[in-house]
């Protein structure tokens, strides 16, 4: 059973509207696939052109090397997990599982069988004959795996399935899909905003921003080696300076950032980089750490202006003295003890990191941080998203 | 006592006055079926009596309209029930420039007098041979039971979760099967609320079917002419069982109604 | 237009869909006013003249009612008193429909709407024909008035257009009703509060807050009941004499007495005519389209 899908040169345009800029992605056979993105990026008009409920403008769909463009939403080998769950309220347990067998005329002794082994899996064993309206929110859950399920769809499609759930039963379910994926070996395509779930589950994460795919990588690399500015901002937390190449040896790149002096970091991969050309420093919070003023390499001095105590770290917010934009800096348990007089509101500070931790990367300006939540999103694209 | 209070009072001795108002001419109704007199009146009264519930049935007339009526209705079910649907259904799906037009076609017949629904069948079938009598009285009357449908069905309609449609086909249902399975019996309590309320349109019918009946009387067209010819307490007694007949019936059809009210409002 | 119910329901069915749209809006509702309003242009003759010479469209059947002085009164009479009816029903209806919007309580107004419901669902006719009873000569009303002195010998009720007012009211209140019942509980009490507090005394506050918010409500009710008064039959064939006659009842005459379609389609278009010309002003007056009527 070849579960792979491949994308080659799709389209999608809606009106003047381009949704998916051209795109070419193979997904292998029993990956477990995240598309990663902000809400407008264009990933579920993606899953709704591999169902088959949207036709692409241009390009061709191919599944287990089959193309699709002939295919009906019914007569494709996927099958769907709704954002709402879309489970029949009139029907029993039973009869929500074993729909897509009835509608192909599979007999209804096989049928219950199969409704059994299935609930069975995902641990819902004698709830058949309850009505869906009296389950809770994450037997739904399961129940629409096990209606998808049924049909022994070669591909499982999931639009964002957990956002509806609390985020205790969210964690749990995170770890049933993972492991009802193992199980089953399907192809797990997986639709989502939160980077949590894309990376706590994925083989492989497919970040999307404005119809274009950004990047597509297991978690670790993604998290580690952003190939753009808009993966660097939107996976993780960073701290973005825009600077300019002053020179390169190897990796390791001089950046001149204005006020704040010379700040060094590692050339992210394949990336261009000729002196005097503006790119953009990445340094993750947590790479960041208290330096004396006499220590080697980069240096930020700053005043501290909050400090939120989370348990097994601490988070800084704090105001560069040189420029006055704000650096956010995250202390493990250790060092957080040992500097604790000095974690205060008012107090400056100086932090340094290991150049070889902070990505330079093309400064593409594309993420926009939410002033309000502080989520990153594309302001122009929300509005005029279809679909 | 502040005129605020004064005229609160008022506009409760008001509703209570109102009240009998609607009901006191019903209540004399039936009253007068059980007066021993010639004549339906409640004064004087001449001593207590069923028999006029014996005349009535003893009355072929009457029978034969009634047999008139039901088969009227029945035919109304058939045609306009369907209609209703299928244009609820149009109305969901479709987004054209023609709509607005279009709906107003549709709801044209619940703002035209019946009357004239009457006529304008009547005298377009005549073009085609075709006279007036029970095929008529059915058509005519859908006409208009088929917009008071569509109103109906389109109510629940709109509150439907287009999703189920869309996972019912991903997991290999055709178009029809999903129909089939997954939006008709979405659209069932309308659909048996709108017949209930189409046979009862249909029954009571008397301004449409008066110009379309021909000789196949229905049972409101025999009533009024028996009020204006051979009038008796008889027809007293019609009324009494009608109006208990209809009263049961409403009040069924509303407690399942708000049952099925609560039920939507509790699962959301 | 069938493609989207294609893609929604598959061939099959959108076929059915259409056919059966089809058979109704065209065989039922278009092509039947057109037959009538082209009968009314044309002469009445034998079927086998038909076609001949004397067959071509005119005005004569118009011009019959412009000249028979009776059938002209009778039209602008049904018109005035349809017109009374409407605003009478609107007068008593309002009331009600305030008390049961903002006065009772949930329960009250569960009950009273119920109650409402039952005589709704009674026919017409048998609506109509209690009044008959009623108002009698020799009837309770007539005997109770007597009793009470308030009057020396019976009054004919049922001679003049009284008695056929005072029947549509009662047979056409609840289309009244509920559509303003409907608008005014959407009001939000806030409002009526505020306007309160703010002094406005109670006629004030109907006056600027609830009727402005009432009013696709009361055009609705509007509307109907005067649909309803001037294509009425039943009423004015139950309750009115020889002396009273409506409209419809001339157009009954012509149909089956008379025996002159033409003519009789001629005032029927002239009806409806009336009744879309009332429309258009009410819907005008409270500026209100479509969509606000069939809510």
């Amino acid at each position: 059973m070849d579960g792979s899908v491949r994308l080659d040169e799709v389209v999608m345009r809606f009106g003047d509207f381009t949704a998916i800029e051209r795109t070419s992605l193979e997904i292998g056979s029993g990956e477990f696939f995240s598309f990663l993105g902000p809400s407008g990026c264009g990933k579920t008009t993606l899953l709704n052109i591999i169902s088959g409920f949207l036709a692409p403008s241009e390009g061709q769909v191919f599944i287990g090397n089959e193309p699709m463009a002939r295919r009906a939403v019914n007569r494709r080998p996927t099958a769907m997990i709704f954002q709402n769950l879309a489970l029949f309220p009139l029907m029993t347990v039973f009869e929500n599982i074993e729909f897509g067998l009835e509608v192909r005329g599979v007999e209804k002794r096989k049928r219950r069988d199969t409704s059994e082994r299935l609930l069975a899996l995902v641990a819902l064993e004698g709830s058949g004959p309850k009505k869906v309206t009296e389950l809770s929110g994450g037997q739904k859950q399961r129940v629409a795996i096990a209606r998808a399920l049924a049909v022994e769809p070669r591909v499982l499609l999931l639009d964002e399935p957990l956002s509806a759930l609390d985020l205790k039963l969210r964690q749990r379910m995170r770890a049933e899909l993972k492991a009802i994926q193992r199980k089953t070996g399907i192809t797990f395509i997986y639709i989502t905003h939160d980077q949590g779930e894309a990376l706590t589950m994925s083989d492989r994460v497919a970040v999307m921003s404005a119809g274009r795919i950004q990047q597509v990588a297991d978690p670790m690399t993604l998290y580690r080696a952003p190939a753009t500015g808009f993966v660097a901002a939107f996976v993780g937390e960073n701290n973005r300076f825009e600077t300019t190449v002053v020179d390169r040896e190897g990796e390791r790149v001089r950046l001149d950032a204005g006020t704040l002096g010379e700040l060094a970091g590692r050339a992210g991969e394949g990336v261009s980089l000729s002196n005097g050309k503006s790119v953009a420093l990445f340094v993750r919070p947590e790479h960041l750490r208290p330096v004396t003023p006499d220590s080697p390499g980069p240096q930020l001095d700053t005043e501290i202006e909050a400090v939120h105590f989370e348990g097994a770290w601490v988070m800084l917010e704090t105001r560069l003295l040189a420029s006055g934009e704000t650096l956010r800096v995250q202390l493990g348990h250790e060092i957080s003890r040992h500097y604790a007089d000095a974690l205060s509101v008012g107090q400056r500070m100086g932090f340094g990191y290991d150049p070889q931790d902070a990505v330079v990367l093309p400064d593409d300006g594309s993420p926009v941080v939410d002033e309000a939540t502080g989520e990153v999103r594309e302001a122009d694209r929300q509005a005029r998203s279809h679909v | 006592m502040s005129s605020q209070r004064l005229l609160a009072l008022g506009l409760r001795f008001y509703v209570v006055v109102f009240f009998g108002y609607l009901f006191l001419p019903l209540l004399v109704m039936a009253a007068a079926t059980f007066n021993d007199s010639r004549f339906p009146t409640v004064t004087p009264w001449d001593g207590t009596t069923l028999r006029w519930f014996g005349e009535l049935a003893a009355d072929g007339g009457m029978w034969q309209a009634l047999a008139n009526s039901a088969v009227v209705a029945a035919g109304v079910l058939c045609l306009a029930v369907p209609i209703g649907i299928a244009t609820a259904l149009f109305l969901n799906t479709v987004s054209s420039r023609a709509k607005p037009f279009l709906y107003a076609l549709i709801l044209s017949p619940l703002l035209t007098p019946g009357v004239i629904i009457g006529i304008s069948t009547l005298i377009f079938w005549r073009e085609l041979g075709v006279t007036g009598g029970r095929f008529l009285t059915v058509l005519g009357q859908s006409t208009f039971i088929a917009a008071y449908v569509m109103l109906m069905v389109t109510a629940r309609l709109q509150r439907f979760d287009r999703t189920m449609e869309r996972a019912a086909l991903d997991l290999g249902a055709s178009q029809w099967q999903m129909f089939r399975r997954i939006l008709l019996p979405y659209l069932k309590p309308a659909i048996y609320s709108a017949a209930v309320i189409a046979f009862l349109q249909s029954f009571e019918n008397y301004n449409t079917s008066l110009f379309v009946v021909g000789h196949d009387t229905t049972l409101t067209v025999y009533i009024a002419s028996k009020v204006r010819t051979g009038l008796t307490p008889a027809v007293n007694a019609l009324g009494l069982i009608l109006i208990l007949v209809t009263v049961a019936l409403a009040i069924v059809y509303e407690v399942k109604r708000r049952r099925e009210a609560a039920r939507t409002r509790s699962s959301i | 237009m069938f493609r989207q119910l294609k893609a929604r329901f598959g061939g099959p069915l959108a076929m059915a869909i259409l056919t059966l749209l089809g058979i109704w809006l065209i065989l039922m509702v278009t092509l039947p006013q057109l037959q009538m309003i082209d009968y009314s242009f044309r002469p009445n003759l034998l079927p086998a003249q038909r076609g001949g010479p004397e067959d071509g469209w005119t005005l004569a059947n118009y011009v019959t009612l412009f000249n028979n002085e009776i059938h002209r009164a009778i039209f602008f009479k049904t018109l005035w008193s349809s017109v009374l009816v409407t605003l009478l029903t609107l007068a008593v209806s309002y009331p009600l429909a305030w008390y049961l919007a903002k006065v009772a309580t949930p329960r009250q107004a569960a009950l009273c709407l119920l109650l409402l419901i039952i005589p709704f669902w009674i026919n017409e006719i048998l609506r109509t024909y209690s009044w008959f009873i009623i108002l009698a000569f020799r009837g309770p009303l007539n005997e109770v008035l007597m009793m009470l002195g308030l009057i020396e010998r019976p009054i004919r009720f049922l001679s003049g257009d009284g008695g056929v007012m005072i029947g549509m009211v009662y047979a056409y209140i609840l289309f009244m009703v509920f559509p303003v019942y409907n608008a005014i509980e959407s009001l939000d009490d806030n409002q009526v509060r505020a306007a309160r507090d703010l002094g406005a005394g109670t006629i004030r506050t109907h006056r600027r807050i609830v009727i402005p918010h009432a009013k696709p409500g009361i055009a609705t009710g509007c509307i109907m009941t005067f649909m309803l008064a001037a294509g009425s039959y039943a009423v004015p064939a139950l309750l009115g004499s020889p002396g009273s006659r409506w409209f419809t009842q001339i157009i009954y005459n012509w149909f089956f007495e008379g025996g002159n379609w033409n003519q009789g389609a001629a005032y029927a278009f002239l009806l409806l005519v009336l009744c879309i010309g009332f429309m258009s002003l009410v819907m005008k007056f409270f500026k209100v389209g479509l969509g606000d009527i069939a809510r």
